[in-house]
């Protein structure tokens, strides 16, 4: 004979015992009022539970979530804009660094008598002139691995970034991702 | 539309229907909304926290392997989003400390006049949202949700055993306040 214990008056409710075992629930029930009380309680508050009803949100959540959808979806994430402001801030820093140090070698290797003695034309072929030697001694030897370092240095740095938003997109996921 | 099943709603936002995903958050907003509620004891936590968990399945969606059913992943979201919001809230601790043993103090509680003059639909209600949010989840999930002992335990990443023991837990105690009131008289 079992003992009829509160564990096994919740699996008798849920069916969960062996005909035996059952059977002997059954024959304690029907001889023990105080049990037959016990197990009519617990009945009653499993149907009870059952009649449980659904709290309900407001009426326009789906729509909030769907127009959050949308926005996200044509929006750029914050994280990633902050990236692109920042590459885009680095090159335009080291386009204009380049351009005034093009700039400054021109007009010193340039005549100071450009106005005076020769046409306009002259000018220009001489300014051009400068540029071409200029962006050819920037561009070989020392000049050139100079600029090789800095594009380097701008893709490492790049990648980090990449790679640290990749990771915290990731993490973020994270709840949903193991089923 | 609105028979086709979860998985079919998925595939078809994945195409790029996104609108279709409407129909998921229209199916499950109200149960997840009253498991977060009996968790966090908080509608308006809960309607925040619910809409992050509609945002972070559709984002989501492309990890979804469908290896389990979409409700049980979809409310593991739930689950874990709103054990954040409790820790975050630092009222977890406060949360344990009134769990599992502590429940016959919840009967104590209740040992008034009060209780006799509830209604017991009212009384079990006001129960479960004593309940530590474990427990209370344990009970929306089964009882609400009609979900079975294995998806709540793929849910809660917990024992099916400890699923049990937790809610007959719940039900003894409910059963005993019953019992406590006056409506025991009239009912059973």
């Amino acid at each position: 004979m079992i003992q009829i214990t509160d564990e096994i008056l919740n699996k008798y409710l849920d069916g969960e015992l062996s005909r035996e075992e059952s059977e002997q629930v059954k024959y304690g029930l029907s001889t023990s009022e105080e049990l037959q009380k016990k197990y009519n309680a617990l009945k009653l508050v499993h149907e009870k539970l059952f009649d449980m009803k659904e709290d309900e949100v407001s009426p326009a959540f789906a729509d909030k979530i769907m127009n959050q959808i949308v926005r996200r979806k044509f929006a750029i994430p914050k994280q990633q804009k902050y990236f692109i402001v920042s590459i885009a801030t680095f090159i335009t820093l080291l386009c204009l660094i380049i351009f005034g140090f093009v700039i400054s070698a021109i007009i010193s290797s340039a005549p100071s008598s450009i106005g005076e003695s020769k046409s306009v034309l002259d000018s220009v072929s001489t300014l051009t002139d400068g540029l071409v030697k200029t962006l050819q001694h920037l561009f070989s030897g020392k000049g050139l691995s100079i600029i090789g370092s800095v594009f380097s240095l701008l893709i490492i740095v790049s990648g980090y970034f990449f790679f640290e938003m990749q990771k915290r997109a990731k993490a973020n996921l994270s709840n949903g991702q193991h089923l | 539309m609105r028979n086709l099943s979860d998985q079919e709603i998925i595939d078809s936002v994945r195409k790029g229907n996104e609108s279709d995903y409407s129909i998921i958050i229209n199916r499950y907003k109200n149960k997840a909304f009253s498991m977060l509620t009996r968790m966090l004891k908080n509608e308006f936590d809960a309607e925040e926290v619910l809409q992050d968990c509609f945002l972070k399945a559709y984002n989501s969606l492309s990890s979804f392997k469908g290896e389990a059913k979409f409700s049980t992943w979809f409310y593991r979201i739930v689950y874990n989003s709103a054990l954040t919001k409790l820790s975050s809230q630092k009222r977890k601790i406060e949360a344990e400390m009134t769990s599992v043993e502590d429940h016959f103090n919840l009967v104590s509680e209740y040992n008034s006049v009060d209780i006799e003059k509830k209604d017991i639909n009212e009384l079990v209600h006001k129960i479960i949202n004593k309940l530590p949010e474990k427990y209370s989840a344990i009970i929306t999930m089964f009882y609400l949700n009609e979900m079975s002992i294995e998806e709540i335990s793929e849910v809660m990443q917990i024992t099916a055993s400890n699923v049990k023991v937790m809610l007959h837990r719940s039900r003894n105690l409910l059963r005993d306040l019953v019992l406590k009131s006056k409506l025991s008289e009239e009912l059973i």
